[in-house]
Parts: C-alpha cells; structure tokens; sequence
C-alpha cells in the first residue's frame, strides 16, 4: 500500500531522515520505534506531508504522492494522528470529531462513522458536549484517534500515542487500537518510543537510529534482538 | 580610512548639506520645512535608539518630546529661565521619566513592553490638563531673541535644528560602534540568548530608553520655539507625534541611523508640499495621497528604504567566501590565561537536592551531582527526563523551588544568567539561539564583550574564536548563510569567547551528519586540555559513550544512574527507562551474557 525509497528530509541543513526506505502492504499493522530524536515524527510527517522531502519518493497504492500536498494525501485515505494530540482545546468533543470527517469521502458517512467512533470510545459518549481540553490526558489521546477514524482512512498514521500517559491508559489505548485494527482492517504505521508494547501488537517492525533505518524484522524478531537496545543506549 | 571614520565623514556630509540648504534657499516657508525635516529626523533617531537598536518599541515616545517642551517653556514662563538653560532641565526630567516609566516596564516583553508605553503621554496629557497648562504661551523677549530662542531669521532655527540633527547623529554612531549597541542588537534579536552570553538586558535597555529620551526632550523643546509658540497638551503629547515619528523611522527603516534622516528627508517634505498645494483646492486629499505614499514604501520596501536599497546593493555583490576546515584547535581560552585549575577532580559545579515543578508536572526533584574539573560530563535520559530544564536552572533562566548550586564553592542559585556567564558558565541552545540580523562575528562579539569592553579588543577575540572553529572565512556573513554544523560551530564561538571555566552543551550533535557528529566531537573532546570543562546533554548515544567521561542519567526528573558510561548504559534501571520494564524482563539474561563476554580476558 505505501512504499517509501531513498527518502531524505533536511530542516535547513539539519539531517532529520537519511535514505530511509520502508513498506507497508495492505491490512499490515507496521511499527516503527527508535529513541528520540532518531527521525520518527519527521518520517510520519513526511508520508502525510506536512514536511516537504528532500530526497525520494513515496508511492501509495502504486501510485506517486511524492509531489501532493498535504490536503491532496489525506484526500487519498491518509489520516495522520499527531504527536502531542493536537485536539482543538475549546471546541467539544463532538465539534473535535466531525471536525475530523472534513474530507469529502468522508463527510457521506459521518453519521455512522461517529457511531461507530462513539462505541469504540465509550467515554467520548458519555463526555461528547465536554470542551475538548477539559478532559484528561487518555481521553485526549482517544479522542485524537477517533477524529483521526472520523476520515475513514485507509491508512492510519499514529505518532506516538502513549506520550505522556501512566502506563495502565497506556495500555488501554494499545487495547483499543488493536481493537480498531481488528474491526476496520485498516492499516496501521504507529510511531513508538515504548519498544515492547509497540512491537507485541505489529506485524513487522523498524528500527530507527539518527535518521536512518538500521534494523527491521517481523515484530517477534525485533523483540529477541539485543541490537535494538544499541540503538538506544549505543553498546 | 576605518569604517568608524567614514562614518563620521558621513554625518559631516549630512550637516554640508544642511548648511547648503540653509543658506540656498530663499522662502520663508520652505525655510520651516527645512526646520521640521531636522526636527522630526531628530525625534525619528530619538526613537530609533530604543525602538530600532534594542526593539523595545515605544509607543509612548511623545511623552518625552512633550516633557522637553513643556519643562522648558514653563520654565521660561514662569521663572525667566533662558530656553538654553531650560532646555537641560527639560532633558533632565525626560530621563528622569524614562528611569520612571522604564523601571517597571521593561518587566513587560514584547508588544506588551509597547502596549504599556501607550498609557505615558495620556498620563501627562491628563497632569497638564489638570495642573491648567491647556496652553502655555512662550513669553516674548523681543529684546533679546537669540538669548530666548526668538529668532526673526529663519535660517537660525534651520541652524539650531541642524545642530541638534548633528548631534544626535552623533550620539547614535557612538551607540551602535560602541559594546552598548552590540548588546541592544543582540537582545533585540533574541533577549534569553544575549542574556545567556552575558549581556544584562535591563541595565542596557534603560541606558538605551535614557539615551533616546533626551534628544527627543531637546527636540521637543526646539520644536515649541520653532513651530508653536504656544504649547498645548494635544500639540506635544498627541498621538500625531508619535505618527509623525514612526512614519519616518518606518519609511527610512529602523535600527541604522541613516533610516530615520532619509525618512524624514522624504516624508516631511512630500506632505507640507501637499498640505500647501493639494489641501487648498480639494481639502483632505493630502491625506490621501499622503496615505498612498506610505503605503506604496510599505509594499515596496516593508523594512524601509535603507534596508531595501542596502539588500539590493550588496546582492551584487560576489559570491561569500568558502568555509576553510576547521583547525581543531581549541584553546580560546589563550586570549586571557585560563586561570588555575583547582586541584585535579575537585568539584566545580555542586547541584545539591534540585526540585523545579510546573503547573503541577515535576520536572526535577531532588536532583544533585557535581561537574568536576577536567572532565566531559555527559547527561543524558529519555524524552521529558528534564535535560534542558536542568540546563536552564544552572545557567539562571529559571529559579528551582529548592535546592543550590554552587560554583567554586560558592552558591549561585538565584543569580542572574549574565551573571552567572560572568562567573564563567557558558552555554549553548538545543534549538540553536543565533542572532539572525548580527553578521557571524558580531555574533561571536556579543559574547566576547564579557572579557573586552572595546568593540575592536572584541572584534579580535571573536575573530580568534571563529579561526579557532574554522569559521574564519564566514564572518562576514549573516547566520541565514551558514550550515547547521557551521552554526553549532559558531554557537560554540559565541559561547567560548565569553572565557568560559564550564560549558553547558544542549544537544551539540543533534542534526549533524555523522561527519558532523565526528567534527563538533573532536573540538568537545579538546575542550579539557584548554581549561574548559564540559557537560553535555546529548540523546545520539553512539557519540556520548565515546565522549563523555562520566554520564548522569536522569528519568522523569529524577537522578536515575551515574558513572562510567559502559556501567551506566549497562545497568538494568537504565536499560529499564530507555526501553521498558517488560524490555528488561525479556533480555536481562542475554545481557547477563554479553557482559560475561565483554569481560573475558
């Protein structure tokens, strides 16, 4: 489904992504971890394209994105969940997620695809005419996720959703989005610090490392590697 | 002939002009254009010192336009006081009032510091109305007009205006030549950063708002002989001088003494012409027209003129010089003697029991170690562990809720962060601090001022530290131009010409290529042997275990680990807050196996 060759990103001269090539085929739930500053954020950016590439090109569904913007990807079926949420504090819960099926495919399934996000996250329901940035760290999360369904996307890009969360909401969310995954066959590129909670839930995995892509494998692979450990703490 | 003279030759080119002008022209009429050109550029280099220099814009200029004026006309009024001698207290009360006002608004940043500036002239708008002074007549001494500033010759007050153009002028070259205007430029550019090399912002901003009020009390009072005659509150403290000012300054452009004097030498012409010719057959058009102009320069040139012509002029300029590689000398230190170092190991840096919470999230607690003398100190710890903000206690941008710091002994906690630069603690900036509109070396100058209070002593120390870097063939440049190694380099300049005992390194690494990585590692790694101890906060683990002496690692605020760092990235709490418990669980044995293979013989 999306197929990435010899991407390179550079802010200004600063090396964020370098040659990195990587596939996700269709269903395929793909993790990719690696310590901070190693590139992962940028690599989501890059497929959703918030962030130009320097070098390379990305092909979704066989076809070239590389020169779409942004709104053009998501119009593909992209939906890129962000780091830190990015929920829209003073607007409701519900304004947060019909705000999320602005794209035109979606916007014909709104009502059943609210639904359907609503039952995945009970609490969304039961707190939907909230201000947004009165709910709780987890619920912003869920809720970041469920706009994010609200796209009906086919390809779902989820960075890092277990920042800043204690690790039983955690694990709650890693339940839901194994749930989603389950229900919806949707594909999945998630972005991860936490290595083992990531990679017990994926098919495959990457190993990220100053912007380059020094190990992958299927995800119990991944997990028995000692390597992985190198790239976070160097021996 | 050094550019410091050919600036003065300018300025004395500006006066023959003056001169020429003011004794070739015939019309009484185009004699008081003449007067008010001089004046308004006057007030426009009044506000630029400030406003342009130092960024702190001020809305509230008039306030001292008017107190020049009034002080000196009430003066003459009601105490027989010559102007000339009146003019000096009015000088003295405007910078008074700017003490005044300055000391508590400089508390305020940004628009706000310009919001605040607003309220003055009302304030004294208010004062005047109360106090009766709706109007204040000059009282006429035809007797003696030179001795009461009465001149019948019009060309006396093109003179007087001259004279008070010239030495402002004057007093604006001094500014931006001098240590003074290096700082204003750098705290204009980026306050914390000027702040972090040493520069102490509220001292230099009120020397700069003292040293702007006085010209404009002095053109304030000039413009009451000259123009009114009778001084009203809405006359001098009105909104339509502080217009007048700004449209100036914006049109020539802020921040160069040149832009106000060619703003004035445009604008204030174009509109009186206006005023005379348009305004009586179609009255209100030049307004208009008056308008357009503005805003056709707005579009044109949005900086102002000066700026726009000087881009234009220097994009013709041949191609900039190459980088030459680095020297990995480091030893900026050569310029003074490093001084002794303390015994071998002793402790120069002592964090004892730090704890800095936000809104509710724990950033540090309890967190204590020492920096000792010689070493590279790495510190290192996931994301949100609390790096920078560590950094940012150490150097004073922020205040801990408990604990100390000591350096040398002595504590510094709660000391200010261009204090604690002169105590010789530099640092550097994650994402990096740079001085955008200072060319490479006036960068490297801001910091070089610590140790030289001479703008050429500095300029040598800068350029020692930029040869010492490699960056030699930069200097000229503005940072716009250079690479992200070459700006990390030049952020290490900048920070080692403040003479530093230790430096704090915020992710020196981060962007670089792995010949970057190689490079910036090899000039840390010198750093020691040339009296400069290090800590550095990096996350590219590969260089930092080969850097780094000794690793502190911290988790979620707290001090986790600290020791050698092939202990350090072995210990299995370590390994824990990098990549997890389950993490841990999973591979403790094969780690068990591969330390028993590292340690065989």
């Amino acid at each position: 489904m999306l197929k990435i060759t010899g991407l390179s990103v550079a802010y200004g001269g600063l090396h964020a992504l370098e040659d990195v090539s990587l596939e996700v085929a269709e269903g395929e739930f793909v993790t990719i971890v690696g310590p901070n500053g190693a590139g992962k954020t940028t690599l989501l950016r890059a497929i959703s394209g918030s962030v130009r590439s320097g070098a390379g090109r990305l092909e979704f569904r066989g076809r070239d994105m590389t020169p779409l913007a942004a709104h053009q990807r998501a119009a593909l079926g992209i939906a890129h969940v962000p780091e830190g949420r990015r929920i829209f504090p003073t607007l409701t819960v519900l304004e947060n997620l019909e705000l999320g099926s602005y794209r035109r495919g979606a916007r014909a399934q709104r009502g059943p695809g609210l639904e359907a996000v609503l039952t995945v996250f009970p609490v969304l329901r039961a707190r939907r005419q909230q201000l947004a940035g009165s709910l709780s760290g987890g619920e912003q999360q869920m809720l970041a996720l469920g706009r994010g369904l609200m796209a009906q996307p086919d390809l779902l890009l989820l960075d890092e959703p277990s920042q800043g969360l204690g690790p039983r909401i955690v694990e709650q969310i890693f339940e839901t989005i194994d749930q989603i995954r389950k229900s919806r066959r949707l594909t999945i590129l998630l972005v991860e610090q936490r290595v083992v909670e990531a990679l017990e839930l994926c098919d495959r995995g990457y190993v990220l490392e100053t912007g380059r892509v020094v190990l992958a494998g299927a995800h119990d692979a991944l997990l028995a590697d000692p390597r992985v450990q190198r790239a976070y703490l160097g021996v | 002939m050094s550019a410091r003279a050919r600036g003065y030759v300018a300025i004395a080119a500006v006066v023959l002009v003056g001169l020429v002008l003011t004794f070739g022209i015939s019309e009484r009429y185009h004699h008081r254009i003449l007067t008010l050109v001089f004046l308004w550029a006057t007030m426009g280099l009044a506000w630029n010192i400030i406003s342009g220099y130092a960024g702190q814009i001020s809305f509230g200029h008039q306030a001292f336009f008017g107190i020049g004026a009034y002080v000196t006309v009430l003066l003459a009024a009601k105490l027989k006081l010559i102007p000339w001698i009146g003019m000096l207290g009015g000088v003295g009360a405007a910078v008074l009032a700017a003490v005044l006002i300055g000391t508590p608004t400089f508390r305020l940043a940004g628009i706000y510091f310009g919001l605040a500036t607003l309220a003055y002239p009302l304030i004294f708008r208010i004062v005047m109305d109360y106090l009766g002074y709706q109007e204040v007549a000059i009282p006429m001494m035809r007797e003696q007009p030179g001795l009461f500033m009465q001149f019948e010759d019009p060309r006396a007050f093109d003179l007087l205006a001259l004279g008070i153009l010239a030495a402002t002028l004057v007093l604006s070259r001094l500014v931006e030549t001098s240590r003074l205007g290096y700082s204003l430029r750098a705290i204009k550019e980026n306050e914390q950063a000027a702040e972090a090399m040493g520069v102490n912002s509220f001292r230099c901003k009120m020397y700069a708002y003292m040293l702007s009020a006085a010209p404009a009390a002095v053109a304030g009072a000039v413009y009451a002989h000259a123009i009114l005659f009778v001084v009203t509150p809405d006359a001098v403290f009105g909104v339509l001088v502080i217009v007048q000012t700004l449209t100036v300054c914006l049109v020539g452009g802020a921040g160069t003494l040149w832009g106000p004097l060619i703003g004035a030498a445009i604008m204030i012409p174009v509109s009186e012409t206006l005023d005379s010719t348009l305004g009586d057959k179609l009255p209100g058009i030049q307004g208009v027209v008056y308008g357009a102009a503005l805003m056709a320069v707005m579009m044109f040139a949005p900086e102002g003129l000066y700026w726009r012509v000087r881009s234009v002029w220097s994009g013709r300029g041949g191609e900039a010089a190459r980088t030459t590689r680095p020297t990995p000398v480091f030893a900026v230190a050569s310029v003074t003697p490093a001084p002794a170092p303390r015994a071998s190991g002793a402790p120069l840096l002592e964090v004892r029991g730090i704890s800095k919470a936000f809104l509710g999230l724990q950033a540090l607690s309890e967190v204590s170690f020492d920096v000792r003398e010689g070493e590279i100190l790495g510190i290192i710890g996931p994301n949100g562990a609390g790096k920078t903000t560590l950094f940012n206690v150490l150097n004073g941008f922020l205040l801990p809720d408990r604990g100390e710091v000591r350096w040398l002994g002595a504590p510094i906690t709660g000391l200010e962060p261009h204090e604690i630069c002169r105590r010789g603690i530099g640092r550097t900036f994650q994402v990096m601090r740079v001085f955008p509109r200072l060319t490479v070396e006036e960068n490297v100058m801001v910091g070089a001022f610590v140790r030289e209070g001479a703008p050429d002593r500095a300029r040598a120390r800068a350029q020692d530290a930029l040869a010492r870097m490699g960056l030699g063939g930069r200097a000229c440049l503005v940072p716009t131009g250079l690479t992200t190694l070459e700006l990390r380099l030049m952020e290490l300049a900048r920070c080692l010409a403040t003479a530093p005992r230790l430096v704090l390194l915020d992710e020196p690494l981060a962007g670089l290529s792995s010949d970057g990585v190689e490079l910036m590692s090899s000039m840390i790694r010198q750093a020691p042997a040339a009296g400069v101890t290090v800590a550095i906060i990096e996350h590219t683990m590969h260089a930092m275990v080969k850097l780094a002496d000794r690793l502190v690692v911290l988790d979620q605020g707290r001090p986790l680990a600290e020791g050698l760092p092939g202990e350090v990235t072995r210990n299995p709490i370590v390994i824990e807050a990098y990549l997890g418990k389950r993490w841990l669980a999973r591979h403790l044995a094969t780690q068990g196996a591969i330390d028993a293979q590292d340690h065989r013989p």
